[in-house]
């Protein structure tokens, strides 16, 4: 057999994922979605991007991370996981490849594998993503405190937030539910929930600033509002409204009072550029003075005509100074005129087109409605009869004493008696009262629940001893002599207008007369507008006609709002016409297309459950202004109300009930120097075109409540465990001091529970949850390691440490850490209301084995949660119409990743509750599996940077370029940046040296790309941030100006300066100028760095013909590379050549013959038997394998990548008799009985006497302590198979520890159901077998009663677990890759590298890596094949930049370098006699530098010379 | 509102000053209480321990009376409200033994008519405005302990309780009265009821448990809506002397009806505990 390639041109064999579209001939997609960017999803998007497929990756928060950012450390190497996953979120960020798209939702998936088109719901995230540089000075000006969810609500965040420090993108977000109601319901949208929640915050002058966005007379709505705001408050569910509109004038008061002490409080107004166009606006009322501001704001010219000699209009005239005194509205008025608007008063325009000819271009009218209406009845005509609009202007411009007195002497001792029952009516009334009349009455069509005056005002008016007389008509005007002597009337039954009419039934014998000496008309108003007639149709003869949307006339430029428009109505609704008038009459002048009114975005409604106001809210008291008696009210024109005290403010805004969440207050976009803030984004729906789907959305903690007794939510000291991560994290809430949260101290005794809502059928959920019991002794030990005080108890069922390295840890956890393990159920905990402690009740068993009931007191209690799909997951799985157990998570083939839906895998803990380093595996399985689905496709949807050719620099001297962030405030709030500039522009050879407000920005990548052309800069110095994170951002920067990554330097000016020295801003700006002048000194000497690169032979060697071995192989291929399966045996198939039950879902012999005749039939795979590997030699890209074949020769293999797949075999014991009884058989002999269609009849009757089978042979023992992960599951799949065969068989199993993790549980209680016992025993006291009579006797002593049971047994079955291969010590040391301590593979990290070694090129999976299930072997195959194809499908590998040296004359040969590198990157050439470094596998560690006796190693871009003068300059 | 009314045997012996108080209470409440006309008993303490067909046939007699009388039945022990809503469930589920009952009883369809105990009627019936209108003399702070024990709550799938491990209308309504209703973790702990007389030094265990938590959250008595349940905590405590009231002679003291004849009812004298409140004349 020669090494011949395969044919290359033979047809690829269509998977069973192949997509329709494929056969179709149509184009496959090379561009992959995944949902979900925890660790899972980052997994497979970097694995499917680094093997040429394009990745969409969707995560429905505003970040990436997923659960894995909100841990502490991570087991069972206690790792920091923010630490080890950082880089991967980093990776992932940057990829070129990956598309991250944050709040974001698959929302459904058309078409087939291959080519899907899948739609997307982006939610707003209200933040500019391109502009955001993470500075957070949005969330330190956002006055709303939001519980902190990734703090799983410990702390408190605000509603814009970014959702962790090391969050990707590095960009904040806002929570938003909606447009708080008392928004909506305002006709200018006032942002109340805002100016709220700022006076709740004591930050008044920002309150009014938010106020003054939307409404320009905040102390006249502040008093005379009619706040449907306040209507709409959802607080009124609970108790009474908010106060809004006292706590509007509590702020513009606060605000004039501030002004009039000459204190600045809004930031100057930036002037627009003058437009040139001339604006007339007639009226100054509410609509047209707020209209003139809008103009002018716009560099219009705003000339505002008012006929009366006041401004203000009705607010002036029309509003009684009782209600609303001058001053309030001049001022907001002389605000409007400080803006540039000009006013003419005593200028009544009586010609519209002469202010054309006059040069305007647009007119406003705002005239408002000031003609009263009177009744035509018989003496309405009378001289003391009046209109109360003409009653109204007239006192109160005589109170001001403005004018001559006109009314005051005739009114004194007057009866008079006011016809109407709105507001104007009470207005009038109370106006007739100060001036004195003897008696006032009103009288009114509508009964007192019709009146339209407010009830508080009716009450007001009757405090002032004002009678009113609801439900009447009046007939006439009674007169004597010419004058009025009262009103007739009679009562009525009022039913409202209609058509504008009253309709109403005189109630006979009801008239009578009021006496009454003058009477006041209040029953509506109309504008003047007879000057318009020629000019304007007006509605019913007075009403101007305009657009709804755009209040344009019919006369072109000329626009009309307000009371003229709408009839009277109130001062808010005058000012959303003026706004309105505003925006189309700026349109209008720039001949831009009239739009219509923005939607507004859904509103936040608060609907209050019963519960929800017991749980928490507390009925407060509604604040309200301090209130002049009626007495002292009736003698005086002064404001009667007067505002909330700052107290009274402070209280009543804590009331709101935050309906909106965000309350669009505007804080942040004013805090914002990046201009990223945007509030109008709205939902938005995005179509992708993907061939594969990857779902790893993950689980969410299930509720701890479904196990009431425990208390969580009522004890304040039950928390969850996921809750524990984050205390103890140092990044967490409480910089990792474990505290109580319901005192703060330093907790002793702290119990976990475990299994709170796994494993159980009533309430949780009925599947083992995998991971709890070794994050509850991971935390027990971290807590313990933070403060050595604290004694951990756990309360467990059973221990599941099935992992690798999992049982060692749960052991020195317990023998050495101090964690106190109890197999008990705790059946209740109670609180101790004095001291918050904790009594546990559990049982335990007494001497002679009698259960006894235990009450222990703790500290604290830990709830081990388990985890469940959550309900957006189910929801999107319904959507996807993808197949769900009932538990809800996807029905799938298991060991594929594959859904019930071809092309659409699932992974992670989805798929079923899983650890890190199993969702990191199964990620690739699924990356894998979209990959073959995509091989065809490959490279088509990527892209790659193609950057300028380098200038050449070898002529030029050192130009440096010197660029200082401010990065907001962060750095410039501490240091002197325009100083550190100046300094270093003084710095030797610098010869260009800015500032930036952000360094990282787009436009400042531009700028300073640009300045490296225009100053032929040659070497660039940022000082700023970390590079960890920035770095290469600017190295790109500096390529896209044709200058090498390798000359730019980085001085971190603000964790290292500004962030530390808050306190000593003039020692931190010192710091910076030598921080910067240490760059300058190193960059001065930088030189390019040039990186080595090696080609790639598109092959690779799979070691090992196993199920794992023959999976990566097929998949490999499949994904379009050859193979060389090497095998040892005769046959392909390792272990699974052994006979064994079909069971959950697998048919192992069906498997066999699949995977076996895929393999050898695969035209890209070369297979061969019986062969050896001789010697392996190169490195990735270029490995040189010597193969002995089954004939003797030997043939030599190129291959870039190599696949270990070697297995491992079944513990070979003679312990518990094995050997020497014959009825003793192992579990595998079992399996082997069982795979058969019929037991045969004489085992049946040896069964039939019993079978035992016995748990742990050679597992988790001192010569083997680790856990062989299989033999459980094994042991109840053949229990429940042997009782299926018949059911009179007596199963009883043995064990330490049941081991039925996941879904295996339901074995469990399948094989429970069925009437299999479970004995446990102590490792300290194994069962012993002995031959009885007829059968064999089993003894032992039941734990934890500790009884003696004996057991006589036809069969005893040894489940003997997993051993390492032997032959892994030979090839380890061929690889150069290391073994762990038991002899399996070691690779290279636990957590985030399962397939990988530290060895570039290099892969391992199935049981070589550890004891594994056949599901599991064949994900971490396929992951294996995934992490090849991505090194195999890249033409040349490129080393890192950063890589060690060696100079040739200084090296002495001593080896040590090598010996201390830990990716085989250093040899020793004995040629030459001097060490080497193998570039492409250099990572840049440093190690071999700091080995090296004679300086010989120098790491490039950190040479002695450079880092020498470094530290002078730094000490200089 | 109108309510049939089953007393059940206690009420008429060991806790008759339940009876009179939840007389005395839905009186001035306004709440009619018409007594079953021969009702009988419902066997709670021991029928269903014996014969599971008594134990829903006893009830199922109560129900079928009480479905003639088109009302609602007050039963404010907690046992026969337990044992009769556990009954309609059976005999719901179960068209034989309906069968079977009816034949016995007469109808059980045709209303609406269902078991109600006490403190759901005080607390989720009436407006609880109207209730605090009738106060006459607030409770002062007097500090309490709610107590529901295990009947008024459990099965809970069957009584539809809301949350068996934090039970809150007696809390609520306490604390409403102007008692100070303490935070305490064995609301709906068994106090042993049941083993009273065949188990006492079972009973007497977990009675001291209860006593003692209730002294450990500072209270100074313990109020329950169950005759067993006061029965057994007076009578079981050793040395405490700490008062066990029913929630209703709590209400009638805040309403200022009935008279404190009722109390010499007691096996402790609440008498002195009032009198340090300024809660009794």
């Amino acid at each position: 057999m020669d090494c011949a390639q395969p044919d290359e041109s033979v047809p690829t064999k269509a998977s069973p994922d192949e997509s329709q579209a494929a056969r179709a001939g149509q184009a496959v997609v090379g561009s992959a979605l995944i949902v979900g960017g925890g660790i899972g999803g980052m997994q497979a998007a970097l694995d499917l991007a680094e093997a040429g497929i394009k990745v969409y990756l969707a995560e429905s928060s505003p970040a990436i991370g997923g659960t894995m950012a909100q841990l502490d450390k991570t087991f069972p190497t206690n790792d920091c996981a923010m630490c080890i996953m950082s880089p991967k979120l980093v990776d992932v960020g940057r990829h070129l490849n990956i598309e991250v798209l944050t709040n974001a939702d698959l929302h459904s998936l058309e078409g087939d594998p291959g080519h899907f088109q899948a739609s997307l719901i982006r939610r707003p995230r209200f933040v500019n993503l391109d502009r955001c540089t993470g500075c957070g000075e949005c969330a330190a000006a956002c006055p709303i405190d939001r519980p902190d969810a990734f703090n799983w609500g410990l702390s408190q965040r605000q509603a814009i937030f970014k959702l962790y420090p090391q969050a990707i993108p590095n960009a904040y977000a806002i929570e938003k539910a909606g447009m708080s109601p008392c928004r909506e319901a305002c006709p200018i949208h006032q942002r109340a929930q805002g100016y709220v929640a700022l006076v709740h915050k004591g930050r008044y002058a920002d309150a009014y600033r938010t106020i003054l966005e939307e409404n320009p007379f905040p102390s006249i709505c502040g008093r005379i509002c009619n706040h449907r705001c306040e209507e709409a408050c959802s607080r009124g569910q609970v108790d009474a409204p908010v106060n809004i509109m006292a706590l509007k004038r509590f702020v513009a008061d606060w605000a004039w009072e501030r002004r009039q002490a000459g204190e600045t409080i809004l930031p100057p107004r930036v002037e627009s550029q003058p437009s040139g166009q001339r604006v007339a606006v007639v009226g100054s009322g509410p609509a047209g003075m707020t209209c003139a501001q809008d103009l002018v704001r716009q560099g219009h010219a705003v000339t505002v005509f008012e006929a009366l000699s006041v401004p203000g209009g009705m607010m002036r005239v029309g509003i009684p100074s009782f209600r609303l005194g001058a001053e309030a509205v001049q001022r907001e008025i002389d605000d409007i005129l400080a803006q540039g608007v000009e006013l003419r008063l005593n200028a009544r325009v009586q010609d519209l087109e002469a202010l054309f000819a006059d040069g305007y271009s647009a007119v406003f009218l705002a005239v408002g409605a000031h003609r009263g209406v009177r009744l035509p009845i018989p003496g309405a005509n009378l001289p003391q009869v009046h209109a109360a609009t003409d009653f109204l202007r007239e006192s109160r411009l005589e109170l001001e004493d403005v004018t001559e007195p006109a009314w005051d002497p005739r009114l004194r001792g007057q009866r008079v008696m006011v016809l109407g029952g709105g507001n104007v009516a009470i207005d009038a009334a109370m106006t007739a009262v100060r001036l004195g009349a003897a008696w006032v009455g009103m009288a009114c069509l509508e009964d007192r629940q019709q009146m339209p005056a407010h009830s508080w005002e009716i009450r007001d008016a009757e405090e002032e001893g004002i009678e009113v007389f609801p439900a009447r008509t009046f007939h006439r005007i009674l007169d004597r002599d010419g004058k009025v002597s009262g009103v007739a009337c009679s009562q009525v039954v009022f039913r409202g207008f209609v058509d504008g009419r009253p309709d109403f039934d005189v109630l006979p014998g009801t008239e009578e007369e009021i006496e009454a000496d003058w009477v006041i008309f209040a029953i509506g108003q109309h504008p003047e507008s007879e000057w318009l007639t020629e000019a304007l149709p007006l509605a019913r003869g007075r009403y101007a006609q305009v657009d709804s949307e755009t209040l344009a006339t019919a006369r072109p430029g000329v626009f009309a709002g307000g009371d003229m428009v709408s009839g009277t109505s109130f001062v808010v609704d005058a000012i959303a016409a003026g706004h309105r008038a505003g925006a189309s009459i700026d349109r209008y002048l720039r001949g831009e297309a009239m739009p219509l009114a923005a939607a507004l975005g859904s509103v936040a409604r608060v609907e209050l459950t019963e519960a929800q106001r017991r749980a928490g809210l507390r009925p407060m008291e509604r604040q309200e202004g301090r209130r002049l008696p009626a007495e002292a009210r009736r003698a005086s024109e002064r404001e009667f109300a007067a505002g909330l005290t700052e107290e009274q403010a402070r209280a009543e805004a804590a009331r709101c009930l935050e309906c909106g969440v965000c309350s669009e207050c505007l804080q942040c976009a004013y805090a914002c120097k990046a201009d990223a803030i945007d509030h109008g984004q709205t939902e938005e729906r995005q179509m992708l075109e993907v061939g594969a789907v990857v779902l790893a959305p993950g689980l969410v903690p299930i509720d701890p409540t479904v196990r009431s007794e425990f208390g969580y939510g009522r004890y304040r000291n039950v928390v969850t465990s996921l809750e524990f991560e984050r205390m103890l994290s140092a990044s967490g809430p409480w910089g990792g001091e474990v505290t109580r949260p319901s005192d703060g101290k330093h907790p002793e005794r702290v119990a976990w529970i475990q299994c709170v809502g796994s494993r159980e059928t009533c309430g949780g959920q009925d599947y083992c949850s995998s991971i709890c019991c070794m994050y509850a002794t991971k935390e027990a030990i971290i807590a313990r390691e933070h403060d050595a005080h604290i004694e951990p108890t756990i309360f467990y069922l059973d221990i599941r440490s099935h992992g690798k390295g999992f049982e060692e840890y749960i052991e020195r956890a317990g023998s050495e850490q101090g964690v106190r393990y109890v197999r008990s159920m705790v059946s209740s905990v109670k609180e101790n209301p004095a001291t918050g402690d904790l009594r546990l009740a559990y049982a335990t068993y007494g001497p002679e084995g009698r259960p006894q009931p235990r009450e222990e007191s703790f500290d604290m209690v830990v709830l081990s949660v388990g985890l469940r799909p959550s309900p957006a997951v189910r929801a999107m799985l319904d959507r996807l119409e993808i197949e769900v157990d009932p538990n809800g998570f996807p029905r799938g083939a298991a060991g594929t990743g594959r859904t019930s839906r071809p092309g659409v895998f699932v992974a992670g803990s989805l798929a079923e509750p899983k650890d890190i380093p199993e969702t990191v595996v199964e990620a690739g399985c699924a990356a894998a599996m979209a990959s073959e689905i995509l091989a065809a496709a490959r490279g088509t949807r990527t892209r790659e940077i193609v950057f300028p050719d380098e200038r050449d620099l070898s002529q030029e001297a050192p130009r440096v370029g010197v660029f200082v962030c401010h990065c907001g405030i962060n750095i410039g709030g501490v240091v002197d940046v325009p100083d550190v500039v100046e300094a270093a522009a003084q710095l030797p050879d610098v010869v260009y040296a800015e500032r930036n407000l952000y360094t990282c920005s787009q436009d400042t990548q531009e700028k300073i790309a640009r300045v490296i052309q225009e100053q032929r800069l040659n070497r660039v110095v940022v000082a700023s941030c970390t590079p960890r994170t920035h770095e290469p951002l600017f190295q790109d920067t500096l390529r896209q100006a044709g200058l090498n990554p390798g000359l730019f330097e980085m001085a971190n000016i603000r964790e290292q300066d500004s962030w530390v020295h808050r306190g000593h801003p003039e020692l931190a700006t010192r710091k910076a100028k030598q921080l910067v002048a240490m760059a300058v000194t190193k960059a001065r000497g930088l030189e390019p760095i040039r990186r080595g690169s090696v080609p790639v032979e598109p092959a690779a060697l799979v070691i090992g013909g196993g199920l794992a071995g023959m999976t990566a192989a097929r998949s490999v291929a499949e994904q379009g590379f050859r193979v060389v399966l090497v095998e040892r045996e005769r046959q392909l198939g390792g272990h699974l050549r052994q006979a064994k039950p079909a069971a959950r879902g697998i048919d192992p012999a069906q498997l066999l013959a699949e995977a076996v005749g895929a393999v050898t039939s695969h035209p890209r795979i070369e297979c061969h038997l019986e062969a050896s590997i001789e010697e392996i030699g190169g490195y990735v890209g270029q490995f040189r394998t010597r193969l002995r074949l089954a004939d003797g020769a030997e043939c030599e293999i190129e291959h870039g990548a190599i696949v270990v797949a070697s297995g491992a075999q079944a513990v070979e014991t003679c312990d518990y008799g094995y050997g020497s009884l014959p009825g003793v058989i192992t579990q595998q002999a079992l399996d082997g009985l069982l795979a058969g269609d019929a037991l045969p009849e004489a085992e049946v009757e040896s069964l039939r006497q019993g079978v035992v089978m016995i748990q742990c042979v050679g597992s988790r023992q001192p010569e083997r302590p680790y856990c062989s992960r299989v033999c459980c599951t094994q042991a109840l799949q053949n229990a429940v198979l042997l009782k299926a065969q018949d059911a009179t068989i007596p199963v009883t199993v043995l064990y330490r520890d049941l081991r039925t993790y996941g879904f295996r549980e339901a074995i469990y209680r399948q094989a429970r159901s069925l009437g299999v016992r479970f004995l446990q025993y102590s490792e300290h006291a194994p069962p012993e077998i002995a031959q009885g009579e007829g059968s064999l006797q089993v003894r032992l002593r039941v734990q934890p009663e500790n009884a003696a049971v004996e057991l006589p047994a036809g069969r005893v079955v040894l489940s003997t677990g997993i051993d390492p291969n032997p032959d892994n010590g030979r090839l380890s040391r061929m690889l150069k890759v290391p073994l762990t301590r038991e002899g399996f593979f070691l690779e290279a990290h636990a957590k985030l590298r399962p397939v990988d070694f530290a060895a570039e090129g290099i892969f391992v999976c199935g049981l070589a890596h550890s004891p594994r299930s056949i599901e599991e072997s064949m994900e971490q195959a396929r992951a294996a094949a995934v992490r090849v194809v991505g090194l195999l499908s890249k033409a040349t590998l490129l080393s890192t930049p950063i890589v060690a040296t060696v100079n040739p004359r200084l090296c002495s040969a001593c080896g040590i370098c090598v010996d201390v590198c830990p990716f085989g990157a250093r040899q020793l050439n004995l040629e030459r006699g001097c060490a080497e470094v193998i570039e492409v596998l250099c990572q840049g560690c440093g190690a071999c530098i700091s080995a090296c006796p004679n300086k010989a190693s120098q790491q490039r871009g950190f040479a002695f010379r450079e880092l020498g003068q470094m530290v002078e300059e730094a000490i200089r | 509102m109108e309510l049939a009314y089953y007393p059940g045997c206690s009420l008429h012996s060991t806790g008759q000053e339940f009876d009179l108080s939840v007389r005395a209470v839905f009186s001035r409440l306004g709440i009619g209480l018409t007594e079953l006309e021969d009702w009988s008993c419902c066997g709670a303490s021991s029928a269903h321990a014996i014969d599971p067909d008594l134990a829903v046939m006893l009830p199922a007699r109560n129900l079928a009376l009480a479905q003639r009388t088109g009302l609602d039945v007050l039963m404010p022990c907690a046992a026969c409200y337990n044992r009769h809503v556990v009954a309609s469930a059976h005999l719901a589920e179960d068209p034989a033994l309906r069968a079977r009952a009816e034949e016995m009883y007469g109808s059980l369809s045709g209303t609406s008519t269902q078991a109600r105990p006490v403190l759901e009627v005080l607390c989720q019936d009436l407006p609880r405005g109207d209730l605090l209108e009738q106060v006459v003399r607030p409770l002062n702070g007097l500090p309490l302990v709610s107590y529901y024990g295990c009947l008024l709550l459990r099965p809970a799938a069957i009584l539809q309780s809301e949350d068996p491990e934090n039970p809150v209308l007696m809390d609520e309504l306490l604390t409403d009265l102007g008692a100070e209703a303490r935070r305490w973790s064995y609301a709906s702990e068994c106090c042993g009821g049941g083993l009273s007389l065949t188990r006492p030094p079972v009973v007497q265990r977990l009675v001291g448990r209860l006593v003692e938590a209730a002294r450990e959250a500072g209270a100074e008595a313990i109020v329950t809506s169950c005759p067993l349940c006061q029965v057994n905590l007076e009578m079981r405590q050793s040395g405490q002397h700490l008062p066990i009231f029913y929630v209703t002679e709590v209400l009638a003291i805040a309403l200022g009806v009935g008279a404190p004849a009722w109390w010499k009812k007691h096996l402790i004298d609440p008498a002195p505990l009032l009198r340090r409140y300024s809660l009794v004349g």
